[in-house]
């Protein structure tokens, strides 16, 4: 779909519209998206189901950087829990938690189509491949 | 449209087009159980439950949305269609928090009533259940989530009959939820209408009416076997 169509406020075009909305102000703010709501002529509860079920679209505040770690199958057969494990304890939350310095939110995603490169993940838009524990902390110092 | 002719449980039986395999059983007297499937709907597909084996298909097939073809040999009742909808059964009950004892629709459930009927016990499956605290604000309508098996009748009636469309699915995996507005709790001056036909058809106590004590209770009393 061109960015034109995007425009064209049709219940068709939730998750346009709230990628638009997510690219422009960040975060979708749950005022963000009653006015979507009103403007594309869909209940408010549509909205919000389609933008939590995608990971990319996000309905709380974020951290500076975002990491998302690939937690499907390919990934989890190749050690993805130790990575995640490995993240978890050096940034010391959980996944779907923002660090207290705001410098990173950590979520679980399903696959990022680089099963190749299992286990992998993504920071920001850079792809980080072949994970391993002790990968963890170099990565992460490049990101402030 | 003309009928056409196909084997149900090893019985030739003639069908018109366009019907699924469920209402041609049903019309044949063989009771396939359901648990997302509203007659006159469109079929949703969520439970599985209705799945019968159609030969020469690699997999079970859903019987409320796949329609009858030519020559089409089912079965409706095999060992491999038994053991699935158990498992199934086991799944949701799995999920339900062990509560019926203190339930309200404990007597009418649905749930229940498919898992006495499929002879299913405690199930195997351990797994982390979902607790949402009780949203009992408003007057025409009882959520407790906790309870709720995801069939998706309440969404399919409230878009289809009432037009309205409170509900919706959020979330992913097993953290689905069926969500009201932006994930609140239905407040105590929301425009839900007291129209009960969600109420009415929550197969699990999810869904109830505001309720004092001593009121009688509503629907069929449940036997269990054995």
């Amino acid at each position: 779909m061109t960015k034109k169509a995007a425009r064209v406020k049709t219940p068709d075009n939730i998750l346009m519209a709230l990628q638009e909305a997510q690219a422009r102000s960040g975060p979708l703010t749950p005022e963000v998206m009653a006015g979507l709501a009103a403007s594309l002529g869909v209940p408010s509860n549509d909205v919000y189901g389609v933008a939590s079920f995608y990971s990319f679209l996000s309905i709380r505040p974020l951290g500076r950087n975002v990491i998302r770690v690939c937690q499907s199958l390919p990934c989890h057969l190749k050690e993805g829990q130790a990575v995640i494990d490995a993240i978890r304890k050096a940034l010391g939350v959980g996944p779907g938690r923002t660090t207290e310095d705001s410098r990173f939110t950590f979520e679980l995603v399903n696959c990022i189509g680089l099963c190749d490169g299992a286990p992998a993940m993504l920071i920001n838009h850079d792809v980080h491949t072949d994970l391993t524990p002790g990968k963890i902390a170099g990565i992460l110092q490049k990101y402030k | 449209m003309g009928n056409i002719s196909l084997t149900l449980n090893g019985t030739p039986v003639s069908a018109p087009q366009g019907m699924t395999i469920l209402e041609v059983a049903r019309e044949n007297g063989i009771d396939i159980p359901t648990m997302c499937y509203l007659k006159d709907l469109a079929p949703v597909g969520a439970c599985r439950l209705c799945v019968v084996e159609v030969e020469g298909s690699r997999t079970l097939v859903g019987s409320c949305h796949t329609p009858v073809t030519p020559g089409m040999v089912i079965q409706t009742h095999s060992p491999k269609v038994l053991e699935v909808r158990r498992v199934l059964i086991e799944l949701m009950m799995a999920s339900h928090p062990d509560t019926c004892i203190v339930c309200e629709a404990a007597n009418c459930c649905e749930l229940r009533l498919r898992a006495t009927d499929l002879e299913v016990g405690m199930p195997r499956f351990r797994t982390r259940m979902h607790y949402f605290p009780v949203e009992d604000e408003n007057p025409s309508i009882i959520r407790d989530m906790s309870k709720c098996i995801l069939c998706r009748r309440c969404v399919a009636a409230c878009d289809n009959i009432e037009g309205k469309k409170m509900f919706s699915l959020a979330y992913r995996g097993f953290e689905t939820k069926v969500i009201y507005d932006l994930d609140k709790p239905i407040g105590s001056n929301e425009t839900c209408r007291d129209c009960k036909t969600c109420i009415t058809l929550c197969p699990t106590g999810a869904l109830r009416l505001p309720m004092k004590f001593g009121q009688e209770k509503k629907g069929p009393v449940l036997y269990v076997k054995g």
